[in-house]
Protein backbone atom coordinates (compact mmCIF):
# COMPACT_ATOMS: atom_id res chain seq x y z
CA UNK A 1 0.00 0.00 0.00
CA UNK A 2 1.39 3.35 -0.70
CA UNK A 3 1.06 6.02 1.87
CA UNK A 4 1.85 9.00 1.23
CA UNK A 5 1.82 11.65 -1.88
CA UNK A 6 5.04 14.24 -1.26
CA UNK A 7 5.90 16.95 -3.46
CA UNK A 8 8.95 18.65 -3.67
CA UNK A 9 11.17 19.95 -6.57
CA UNK A 10 15.31 19.72 -7.49
CA UNK A 11 17.48 21.17 -10.40
CA UNK A 12 18.96 17.99 -11.28
CA UNK A 13 17.38 13.83 -10.77
CA UNK A 14 20.44 11.43 -11.18
CA UNK A 15 19.19 8.13 -11.70
CA UNK A 16 21.69 5.37 -10.36
CA UNK A 17 23.99 5.68 -7.42
CA UNK A 18 26.79 4.06 -8.58
CA UNK A 19 30.37 5.66 -9.62
CA UNK A 20 28.97 7.17 -12.46
CA UNK A 21 26.10 8.68 -11.02
CA UNK A 22 27.80 9.69 -7.49
CA UNK A 23 30.60 11.68 -9.49
CA UNK A 24 27.74 13.29 -11.69
CA UNK A 25 25.87 14.41 -8.48
CA UNK A 26 29.29 15.71 -6.82
CA UNK A 27 29.57 17.62 -9.93
CA UNK A 28 26.41 19.45 -10.07
CA UNK A 29 26.05 19.80 -6.40
CA UNK A 30 29.38 21.55 -5.94
CA UNK A 31 27.88 23.65 -8.39
CA UNK A 32 25.24 25.21 -6.14
CA UNK A 33 22.66 23.35 -7.87
CA UNK A 34 20.13 21.68 -5.78
CA UNK A 35 20.46 17.36 -6.64
CA UNK A 36 18.31 14.68 -6.09
CA UNK A 37 19.82 11.22 -6.28
CA UNK A 38 17.66 8.00 -6.37
CA UNK A 39 19.35 4.56 -6.12
CA UNK A 40 17.15 1.31 -5.83
CA UNK A 41 19.17 -0.52 -3.59
CA UNK A 42 19.75 -0.03 0.24
CA UNK A 43 23.42 1.69 -0.32
CA UNK A 44 25.08 3.47 -2.47
CA UNK A 45 28.52 2.72 -4.62
CA UNK A 46 27.21 0.24 -7.40
CA UNK A 47 29.32 -2.81 -8.59
CA UNK A 48 32.50 -0.61 -7.89
CA UNK A 49 32.02 -0.63 -4.26
CA UNK A 50 31.41 -4.34 -4.16
CA UNK A 51 35.29 -4.76 -5.81
CA UNK A 52 38.65 -6.08 -4.47
CA UNK A 53 40.73 -3.97 -6.58
CA UNK A 54 40.70 -1.82 -9.48
CA UNK A 55 43.12 -2.48 -12.74
CA UNK A 56 45.86 -1.90 -13.64
CA UNK A 57 47.11 0.24 -10.87
CA UNK A 58 45.61 -2.77 -8.52
CA UNK A 59 44.50 0.07 -5.92
CA UNK A 60 41.62 -0.81 -3.45
CA UNK A 61 38.14 -0.61 -5.04
CA UNK A 62 36.48 0.50 -1.29
CA UNK A 63 39.47 3.27 -0.66
CA UNK A 64 38.73 5.19 -3.31
CA UNK A 65 34.70 4.46 -3.16
CA UNK A 66 34.27 5.20 0.51
CA UNK A 67 35.40 8.85 0.31
CA UNK A 68 32.93 9.66 -2.74
CA UNK A 69 30.14 8.07 -1.20
CA UNK A 70 30.69 9.28 2.11
CA UNK A 71 30.91 12.95 0.58
CA UNK A 72 28.28 12.42 -1.52
CA UNK A 73 26.04 10.97 1.48
CA UNK A 74 26.79 14.10 3.68
CA UNK A 75 26.25 16.76 1.03
CA UNK A 76 24.27 19.68 1.43
CA UNK A 77 22.87 19.99 -1.83
CA UNK A 78 22.58 16.26 -2.60
CA UNK A 79 19.46 14.51 -1.26
CA UNK A 80 20.15 11.32 -1.35
CA UNK A 81 17.01 8.62 -1.76
CA UNK A 82 17.93 4.60 -1.62
CA UNK A 83 15.59 1.90 -1.74
CA UNK A 84 14.23 3.84 -3.94
CA UNK A 85 12.79 3.93 -7.88
CA UNK A 86 11.12 6.29 -10.72
CA UNK A 87 8.08 5.21 -11.56
CA UNK A 88 7.79 7.35 -14.71
CA UNK A 89 9.22 10.89 -15.91
CA UNK A 90 6.83 13.44 -17.80
CA UNK A 91 8.08 16.08 -19.59
CA UNK A 92 6.14 18.50 -18.55
CA UNK A 93 7.99 21.45 -20.95
CA UNK A 94 11.08 23.00 -21.62
CA UNK A 95 13.31 22.63 -18.66
CA UNK A 96 10.20 21.03 -17.04
CA UNK A 97 10.40 17.15 -16.39
CA UNK A 98 7.49 15.48 -13.22
CA UNK A 99 9.21 12.66 -11.71
CA UNK A 100 7.25 9.94 -9.57
CA UNK A 101 9.53 7.97 -7.05
CA UNK A 102 8.64 5.11 -5.13
CA UNK A 103 10.30 5.00 -1.90
CA UNK A 104 10.25 1.06 -0.39
CA UNK A 105 10.04 0.80 3.57
CA UNK A 106 13.65 0.48 4.76
CA UNK A 107 11.64 -0.83 8.14
CA UNK A 108 14.94 1.36 10.02
CA UNK A 109 14.92 4.98 10.85
CA UNK A 110 18.17 5.88 8.99
CA UNK A 111 19.08 8.74 10.72
CA UNK A 112 18.53 6.61 14.55
CA UNK A 113 20.74 3.79 13.36
CA UNK A 114 24.08 3.55 14.73
CA UNK A 115 24.95 0.66 12.78
CA UNK A 116 25.86 -1.52 16.37
CA UNK A 117 24.65 -4.87 14.51
CA UNK A 118 23.10 -5.94 17.61
CA UNK A 119 19.75 -6.52 15.88
CA UNK A 120 21.79 -8.49 13.23
CA UNK A 121 23.08 -10.79 15.90
CA UNK A 122 19.51 -11.37 17.91
CA UNK A 123 18.16 -12.07 14.12
CA UNK A 124 17.47 -15.95 14.01
CA UNK A 125 16.59 -15.90 10.17
CA UNK A 126 19.42 -16.86 7.53
CA UNK A 127 19.23 -16.57 4.32
CA UNK A 128 21.75 -16.60 1.22
CA UNK A 129 23.88 -13.01 0.95
CA UNK A 130 23.29 -11.24 -2.12
CA UNK A 131 26.14 -8.61 -1.88
CA UNK A 132 28.42 -12.33 -1.59
CA UNK A 133 26.83 -13.02 -4.07
CA UNK A 134 25.35 -15.92 -2.41
CA UNK A 135 28.46 -17.95 -0.96
CA UNK A 136 27.77 -16.81 2.35
CA UNK A 137 24.50 -15.94 4.50
CA UNK A 138 23.04 -13.02 6.13
CA UNK A 139 20.57 -12.24 8.48
CA UNK A 140 16.90 -10.64 7.96
CA UNK A 141 17.95 -7.74 9.81
CA UNK A 142 21.41 -6.72 8.37
CA UNK A 143 23.58 -4.32 7.11
CA UNK A 144 24.04 -4.65 3.59
CA UNK A 145 28.17 -4.83 3.79
CA UNK A 146 30.68 -3.38 6.17
CA UNK A 147 31.04 0.04 3.98
CA UNK A 148 27.71 -0.26 2.81
CA UNK A 149 26.26 3.98 2.78
CA UNK A 150 24.15 5.03 3.99
CA UNK A 151 25.84 2.46 7.07
CA UNK A 152 22.44 1.66 8.78
CA UNK A 153 20.40 -1.68 9.14
CA UNK A 154 17.88 -2.79 6.98
CA UNK A 155 15.23 -5.33 7.11
CA UNK A 156 14.68 -7.88 4.56
CA UNK A 157 10.64 -8.44 4.60
CA UNK A 158 10.51 -11.27 2.75
CA UNK A 159 12.38 -13.52 5.04
CA UNK A 160 11.34 -11.89 8.32
CA UNK A 161 9.62 -13.81 10.82
CA UNK A 162 8.36 -10.77 12.51
CA UNK A 163 9.66 -12.50 15.75
CA UNK A 164 10.61 -8.51 17.37
CA UNK A 165 14.16 -9.93 18.43
CA UNK A 166 15.97 -6.96 16.43
CA UNK A 167 13.53 -4.30 18.33
CA UNK A 168 14.28 -5.90 21.81
CA UNK A 169 18.20 -5.23 21.26
CA UNK A 170 17.66 -1.86 19.31
CA UNK A 171 19.39 0.57 21.88
CA UNK A 172 17.74 3.49 19.72
CA UNK A 173 14.54 2.04 19.03
CA UNK A 174 14.91 2.63 15.42
CA UNK A 175 13.30 -0.70 13.97
CA UNK A 176 10.20 0.62 12.17
CA UNK A 177 7.83 -2.26 11.18
CA UNK A 178 5.05 0.73 10.24
CA UNK A 179 6.93 2.25 7.73
CA UNK A 180 5.21 1.86 4.31
CA UNK A 181 5.45 2.75 0.83
CA UNK A 182 5.97 6.22 0.24
CA UNK A 183 5.50 7.70 -3.00
CA UNK A 184 7.11 11.42 -4.19
CA UNK A 185 6.32 13.65 -7.06
CA UNK A 186 9.23 15.47 -7.90
CA UNK A 187 9.83 18.43 -10.18
CA UNK A 188 13.22 18.70 -11.63
CA UNK A 189 14.65 20.76 -14.54
CA UNK A 190 17.39 18.16 -16.04
CA UNK A 191 17.68 14.19 -15.55
CA UNK A 192 21.00 12.00 -16.18
CA UNK A 193 20.80 8.85 -16.40
CA UNK A 194 23.31 6.52 -14.95
CA UNK A 195 21.55 3.13 -14.19
CA UNK A 196 24.43 1.21 -15.48
CA UNK A 197 24.96 -2.11 -16.47
CA UNK A 198 23.95 -5.45 -15.79
CA UNK A 199 26.11 -8.72 -15.62
CA UNK A 200 25.42 -11.60 -17.67
CA UNK A 201 23.65 -14.72 -16.17
CA UNK A 202 25.40 -17.35 -16.90
CA UNK A 203 22.54 -20.18 -16.34
CA UNK A 204 21.78 -19.11 -19.79
CA UNK A 205 25.04 -20.99 -21.10
CA UNK A 206 24.26 -24.69 -19.67
CA UNK A 207 27.01 -25.97 -21.38
CA UNK A 208 29.11 -24.50 -18.73
CA UNK A 209 27.52 -25.93 -15.79
CA UNK A 210 26.69 -22.65 -13.86
CA UNK A 211 24.77 -23.64 -11.03
CA UNK A 212 25.11 -27.54 -11.41
CA UNK A 213 28.87 -27.48 -10.82
CA UNK A 214 29.23 -25.54 -7.74
CA UNK A 215 33.54 -24.86 -8.23
CA UNK A 216 32.12 -23.01 -11.29
CA UNK A 217 31.74 -19.21 -10.20
CA UNK A 218 31.08 -16.03 -11.88
CA UNK A 219 34.04 -13.13 -11.70
CA UNK A 220 31.92 -11.10 -8.98
CA UNK A 221 31.97 -14.54 -7.01
CA UNK A 222 35.87 -14.55 -7.40
CA UNK A 223 35.76 -10.54 -6.69
CA UNK A 224 34.34 -10.99 -3.12
CA UNK A 225 36.87 -14.14 -2.71
CA UNK A 226 39.26 -11.71 -3.09
CA UNK A 227 37.55 -8.63 -1.57
CA UNK A 228 39.26 -7.81 2.24
CA UNK A 229 35.45 -7.91 3.11
CA UNK A 230 35.51 -11.67 2.01
CA UNK A 231 32.81 -14.27 2.76
CA UNK A 232 35.68 -16.88 3.36
CA UNK A 233 38.84 -16.79 5.24
CA UNK A 234 40.57 -17.42 1.85
CA UNK A 235 39.92 -18.46 -1.34
CA UNK A 236 38.06 -21.57 -1.28
CA UNK A 237 35.71 -23.90 -3.86
CA UNK A 238 32.08 -23.59 -2.49
CA UNK A 239 31.96 -27.32 -2.84
CA UNK A 240 33.88 -28.65 -0.46
CA UNK A 241 35.60 -26.05 0.63
CA UNK A 242 39.53 -26.70 -0.62
CA UNK A 243 41.85 -24.23 -1.14
CA UNK A 244 41.63 -24.18 -5.05
CA UNK A 245 45.22 -24.54 -6.84
CA UNK A 246 44.56 -24.87 -10.59
CA UNK A 247 41.83 -22.30 -11.41
CA UNK A 248 40.51 -20.90 -15.03
CA UNK A 249 39.15 -18.15 -16.28
CA UNK A 250 36.90 -18.89 -19.15
CA UNK A 251 36.87 -14.94 -21.01
CA UNK A 252 34.05 -13.69 -22.84
CA UNK A 253 31.21 -15.84 -20.90
CA UNK A 254 27.93 -14.17 -22.48
CA UNK A 255 30.30 -11.44 -24.82
CA UNK A 256 30.89 -11.30 -28.67
CA UNK A 257 28.17 -14.30 -28.97
CA UNK A 258 25.59 -14.04 -31.13
CA UNK A 259 23.99 -17.05 -29.99
CA UNK A 260 23.26 -15.42 -26.61
CA UNK A 261 22.52 -12.63 -28.09
CA UNK A 262 25.52 -10.02 -27.33
CA UNK A 263 27.66 -9.82 -30.21
CA UNK A 264 29.53 -6.83 -28.40
CA UNK A 265 32.94 -6.82 -26.35
CA UNK A 266 32.32 -6.16 -22.81
CA UNK A 267 35.33 -3.93 -22.90
CA UNK A 268 36.28 -4.81 -18.91
CA UNK A 269 36.38 -8.53 -18.55
CA UNK A 270 39.88 -9.11 -20.18
CA UNK A 271 41.14 -6.64 -17.66
CA UNK A 272 39.54 -7.79 -14.76
CA UNK A 273 40.57 -11.21 -15.27
CA UNK A 274 44.12 -10.62 -15.47
CA UNK A 275 43.58 -8.35 -12.39
CA UNK A 276 41.89 -11.03 -10.36
CA UNK A 277 44.78 -14.16 -11.69
CA UNK A 278 47.29 -11.19 -9.99
CA UNK A 279 45.62 -11.20 -7.07
CA UNK A 280 45.35 -15.03 -6.79
CA UNK A 281 48.75 -15.51 -7.71
CA UNK A 282 49.57 -13.35 -4.90
CA UNK A 283 46.83 -15.25 -2.57
CA UNK A 284 47.60 -18.54 -3.09
CA UNK A 285 51.33 -18.47 -4.70
CA UNK A 286 51.65 -21.98 -5.12
CA UNK A 287 48.51 -21.89 -7.17
CA UNK A 288 48.28 -22.24 -11.61
CA UNK A 289 46.16 -19.91 -13.07
CA UNK A 290 45.09 -20.65 -16.93
CA UNK A 291 43.40 -17.66 -18.79
CA UNK A 292 41.14 -19.12 -21.42
CA UNK A 293 40.51 -16.34 -24.10
CA UNK A 294 39.87 -15.46 -28.16
CA UNK A 295 41.65 -12.12 -27.93
CA UNK A 296 42.79 -9.95 -25.49
CA UNK A 297 42.02 -6.73 -25.68
CA UNK A 298 44.39 -4.52 -23.61
CA UNK A 299 43.40 -0.78 -25.20
CA UNK A 300 43.49 1.26 -22.45
CA UNK A 301 46.34 3.32 -20.29
CA UNK A 302 48.53 0.48 -18.73
CA UNK A 303 46.68 -2.26 -19.95
CA UNK A 304 49.30 -4.01 -22.26
CA UNK A 305 52.00 -3.85 -19.10
CA UNK A 306 49.33 -5.24 -16.83
CA UNK A 307 49.07 -7.91 -19.32
CA UNK A 308 52.39 -8.22 -19.95
CA UNK A 309 53.06 -8.24 -15.50
CA UNK A 310 51.22 -11.06 -15.58
CA UNK A 311 52.26 -13.03 -17.96
CA UNK A 312 55.42 -12.66 -15.87
CA UNK A 313 54.15 -13.76 -12.66
CA UNK A 314 52.84 -16.87 -14.43
CA UNK A 315 49.54 -16.95 -15.61
CA UNK A 316 49.63 -19.09 -18.10
CA UNK A 317 47.27 -17.57 -21.34
CA UNK A 318 45.29 -20.27 -24.03
CA UNK A 319 44.06 -18.52 -26.86
CA UNK A 320 40.90 -21.33 -27.12
CA UNK A 321 37.42 -21.07 -27.03
CA UNK A 322 35.85 -23.84 -24.25
CA UNK A 323 32.88 -25.78 -25.66
CA UNK A 324 32.18 -27.73 -22.33
CA UNK A 325 32.82 -27.71 -18.81
CA UNK A 326 32.08 -31.36 -17.21
CA UNK A 327 32.56 -32.65 -13.34
CA UNK A 328 34.38 -35.49 -12.41
CA UNK A 329 33.21 -36.95 -8.74
CA UNK A 330 35.99 -34.70 -6.79
CA UNK A 331 34.50 -31.44 -7.92
CA UNK A 332 37.18 -30.97 -10.52
CA UNK A 333 36.33 -29.85 -14.13
CA UNK A 334 37.45 -30.82 -17.02
CA UNK A 335 37.32 -28.37 -19.45
CA UNK A 336 37.23 -29.28 -23.68
CA UNK A 337 38.25 -26.65 -25.33
CA UNK A 338 39.12 -25.37 -29.04
CA UNK A 339 43.17 -24.52 -28.80
CA UNK A 340 43.21 -21.72 -32.10
CA UNK A 341 47.03 -21.69 -32.33
CA UNK A 342 47.11 -25.49 -32.54
CA UNK A 343 43.57 -25.77 -34.57
CA UNK A 344 43.20 -28.97 -32.62
CA UNK A 345 40.57 -29.77 -29.71
CA UNK A 346 41.47 -30.56 -26.44
CA UNK A 347 40.81 -30.94 -22.79
CA UNK A 348 42.02 -29.34 -19.26
CA UNK A 349 41.32 -30.50 -15.80
CA UNK A 350 41.19 -27.43 -13.59
CA UNK A 351 39.64 -27.48 -9.70
CA UNK A 352 37.69 -24.01 -10.26
CA UNK A 353 36.71 -22.42 -12.94
CA UNK A 354 35.84 -18.53 -13.16
CA UNK A 355 33.46 -17.65 -15.71
CA UNK A 356 34.38 -13.97 -16.92
CA UNK A 357 30.93 -12.64 -17.61
CA UNK A 358 30.23 -9.91 -19.94
CA UNK A 359 28.42 -6.99 -19.58
CA UNK A 360 24.80 -6.01 -20.58
CA UNK A 361 22.35 -3.51 -21.05
CA UNK A 362 19.87 -2.15 -18.30
CA UNK A 363 16.82 -1.45 -20.04
CA UNK A 364 15.07 -0.41 -16.96
CA UNK A 365 15.36 3.67 -17.85
CA UNK A 366 13.68 3.05 -21.45
CA UNK A 367 10.41 2.58 -19.57
CA UNK A 368 10.17 5.66 -17.63
CA UNK A 369 9.62 8.47 -19.67
CA UNK A 370 5.78 8.29 -20.72
CA UNK A 371 5.86 11.40 -23.05
CA UNK A 372 9.05 11.27 -25.08
CA UNK A 373 10.90 8.25 -26.57
CA UNK A 374 14.63 7.37 -24.94
CA UNK A 375 15.93 5.61 -28.17
CA UNK A 376 18.14 2.52 -27.96
CA UNK A 377 21.37 2.10 -29.45
CA UNK A 378 21.15 -1.21 -31.87
CA UNK A 379 22.60 -3.28 -28.93
CA UNK A 380 19.73 -1.44 -26.45
CA UNK A 381 22.33 0.63 -24.44
CA UNK A 382 21.16 4.07 -24.32
CA UNK A 383 21.24 6.16 -27.50
CA UNK A 384 24.13 8.84 -27.71
CA UNK A 385 22.58 11.09 -30.15
CA UNK A 386 26.03 12.60 -30.94
CA UNK A 387 28.59 11.19 -29.46
CA UNK A 388 31.76 12.55 -30.76
CA UNK A 389 30.45 16.00 -29.75
CA UNK A 390 28.28 15.72 -27.05
CA UNK A 391 28.45 11.87 -26.19
CA UNK A 392 25.82 12.92 -22.80
CA UNK A 393 22.72 13.33 -24.82
CA UNK A 394 20.23 11.53 -25.45
CA UNK A 395 17.22 11.46 -27.81
CA UNK A 396 15.22 13.79 -25.00
CA UNK A 397 16.39 17.28 -24.75
CA UNK A 398 17.58 17.80 -21.43
CA UNK A 399 17.95 14.12 -20.58
CA UNK A 400 21.71 12.86 -20.15
CA UNK A 401 23.23 9.63 -19.90
CA UNK A 402 26.21 8.85 -17.87
CA UNK A 403 28.78 6.04 -17.48
CA UNK A 404 27.62 2.00 -18.28
CA UNK A 405 24.10 3.12 -19.40
CA UNK A 406 25.48 3.78 -22.58
CA UNK A 407 27.73 1.00 -23.59
CA UNK A 408 30.54 -1.33 -21.77
CA UNK A 409 33.50 0.88 -20.82
CA UNK A 410 35.76 0.13 -17.18
CA UNK A 411 35.67 2.67 -14.06
CA UNK A 412 38.17 5.62 -15.61
CA UNK A 413 35.89 6.15 -18.26
CA UNK A 414 32.79 5.54 -16.36
CA UNK A 415 34.08 8.69 -14.47
CA UNK A 416 35.21 10.96 -17.06
CA UNK A 417 31.71 10.19 -18.97
CA UNK A 418 29.53 11.16 -15.85
CA UNK A 419 32.15 14.44 -15.72
CA UNK A 420 30.70 15.14 -19.46
CA UNK A 421 27.25 14.50 -18.60
CA UNK A 422 26.98 16.84 -15.77
CA UNK A 423 29.05 19.67 -17.59
CA UNK A 424 26.18 19.11 -20.18
CA UNK A 425 23.75 19.10 -17.52
CA UNK A 426 25.20 22.33 -15.59
CA UNK A 427 25.15 23.85 -19.15
CA UNK A 428 21.29 23.05 -19.72
CA UNK A 429 20.08 24.64 -16.42
CA UNK A 430 22.09 27.42 -17.16
CA UNK A 431 20.67 27.98 -20.49
CA UNK A 432 17.18 27.19 -19.67
CA UNK A 433 17.29 29.54 -16.42
CA UNK B 1 -4.05 -0.34 17.36
CA UNK B 2 -1.79 1.85 19.78
CA UNK B 3 1.93 1.91 18.20
CA UNK B 4 4.46 1.41 20.98
CA UNK B 5 8.21 2.61 19.90
CA UNK B 6 10.26 -0.82 20.07
CA UNK B 7 7.15 -2.93 20.01
CA UNK B 8 6.20 -2.31 16.10
CA UNK B 9 6.44 -6.09 14.94
CA UNK B 10 3.45 -6.95 16.17
CA UNK B 11 2.19 -4.20 14.45
CA UNK B 12 2.99 -5.75 10.76
CA UNK B 13 2.33 -9.17 11.80
CA UNK B 14 -1.80 -7.82 12.07
CA UNK B 15 -1.59 -6.85 8.79
CA UNK B 16 0.78 -9.42 6.87
CA UNK B 17 1.05 -13.63 7.24
CA UNK B 18 4.84 -15.00 7.39
CA UNK B 19 5.06 -17.32 4.84
CA UNK B 20 5.25 -20.69 5.89
CA UNK B 21 7.81 -21.79 3.38
CA UNK B 22 10.18 -18.25 5.24
CA UNK B 23 8.96 -20.45 8.78
CA UNK B 24 10.21 -23.66 7.34
CA UNK B 25 13.64 -22.27 6.09
CA UNK B 26 13.97 -20.56 9.57
CA UNK B 27 13.39 -24.09 11.59
CA UNK B 28 16.05 -25.34 9.16
CA UNK B 29 18.50 -23.41 9.78
CA UNK B 30 18.32 -23.46 13.30
CA UNK B 31 18.07 -27.33 13.05
CA UNK B 32 21.22 -26.97 10.93
CA UNK B 33 22.94 -24.44 13.12
CA UNK B 34 22.41 -26.62 16.22
CA UNK B 35 23.57 -29.79 14.37
CA UNK B 36 26.89 -28.05 13.23
CA UNK B 37 27.85 -26.80 16.72
CA UNK B 38 27.10 -29.72 18.38
CA UNK B 39 29.46 -31.84 15.85
CA UNK B 40 32.42 -28.96 16.86
CA UNK B 41 31.92 -29.31 20.67
CA UNK B 42 34.53 -32.35 21.01
CA UNK B 43 37.09 -31.32 18.46
CA UNK B 44 38.27 -29.37 14.90
CA UNK B 45 36.75 -30.77 12.38
CA UNK B 46 37.16 -30.10 8.74
CA UNK B 47 34.25 -29.53 6.38
CA UNK B 48 35.17 -33.54 5.15
CA UNK B 49 34.45 -34.73 8.38
CA UNK B 50 31.66 -32.59 9.20
CA UNK B 51 29.84 -34.15 6.30
CA UNK B 52 30.52 -37.44 7.42
CA UNK B 53 29.30 -36.52 11.35
CA UNK B 54 26.12 -34.68 9.59
CA UNK B 55 25.24 -36.34 6.54
CA UNK B 56 24.71 -33.44 4.43
CA UNK B 57 25.68 -32.92 1.05
CA UNK B 58 29.48 -30.81 1.24
CA UNK B 59 28.47 -27.88 -0.68
CA UNK B 60 25.70 -26.98 1.63
CA UNK B 61 28.12 -27.77 5.23
CA UNK B 62 30.58 -24.98 2.92
CA UNK B 63 27.36 -22.64 2.74
CA UNK B 64 26.29 -23.31 6.68
CA UNK B 65 29.69 -23.39 8.79
CA UNK B 66 30.74 -20.37 6.41
CA UNK B 67 27.76 -18.42 7.62
CA UNK B 68 28.30 -19.19 10.99
CA UNK B 69 32.12 -17.79 10.88
CA UNK B 70 30.68 -14.78 9.71
CA UNK B 71 27.77 -14.62 12.63
CA UNK B 72 30.45 -15.33 15.22
CA UNK B 73 29.74 -18.88 16.51
CA UNK B 74 32.60 -20.80 14.29
CA UNK B 75 36.29 -20.08 13.92
CA UNK B 76 38.31 -21.00 11.39
CA UNK B 77 41.27 -23.30 12.81
CA UNK B 78 44.32 -24.70 11.31
CA UNK B 79 45.34 -26.15 7.46
CA UNK B 80 45.71 -30.08 6.79
CA UNK B 81 49.87 -30.97 5.59
CA UNK B 82 48.79 -30.18 1.90
CA UNK B 83 47.57 -27.32 2.56
CA UNK B 84 44.18 -27.67 0.94
CA UNK B 85 41.57 -28.07 3.86
CA UNK B 86 41.08 -26.31 6.97
CA UNK B 87 39.66 -27.05 10.12
CA UNK B 88 36.64 -25.32 12.12
CA UNK B 89 36.49 -25.08 15.48
CA UNK B 90 34.00 -23.51 18.04
CA UNK B 91 34.53 -19.59 18.89
CA UNK B 92 35.38 -19.08 22.41
CA UNK B 93 33.40 -16.76 23.06
CA UNK B 94 33.97 -16.87 27.08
Amino acid sequence: MISKQKITSFDALIIGGGIAGGEAALNIANTGYKVLLIEKDLSIGGKMILLSKVFPTLDCAACITTPKVSEISRHPNITLFTSCEVSKINKIDENNFEATIIKKPRYVVIEDCTACQLCEQACPVSVPDEYQFNLVGRKAAFIPFSIASPKAAAIDIENCILCGACEKVCPTNCIDFTQDTEEYQVHINTVILATGFKLFDPLLMPRYGYGLYKNVITSMQMERELAPTRPFNTILRPSDGKVPDKIAYVLCTGSRDASIGNPICSQICCMYSIKQSQLLMGALPMADVTIYYINIRSFGKGFEEFYQQAKGMGVNFVKGKIGKISEKENGNLILRYEDINENRVKEAEHDMVVLSVGVLPNQDATKLFKTDELKLDPYKFIHQVDSLLSPAKTSIDGVFVAGTASGPMDIPDSILFAGSASSEAISYLIQHK
Amino acid sequence: MEIEKGKTAKYLKEKREVAQEVKDKQKEFLKIKKAILDALKEDALTIDQLTQKLNMAKHEVVFYLMSLVKYGFVQTGDVDDMDEYFSYKLKNNG
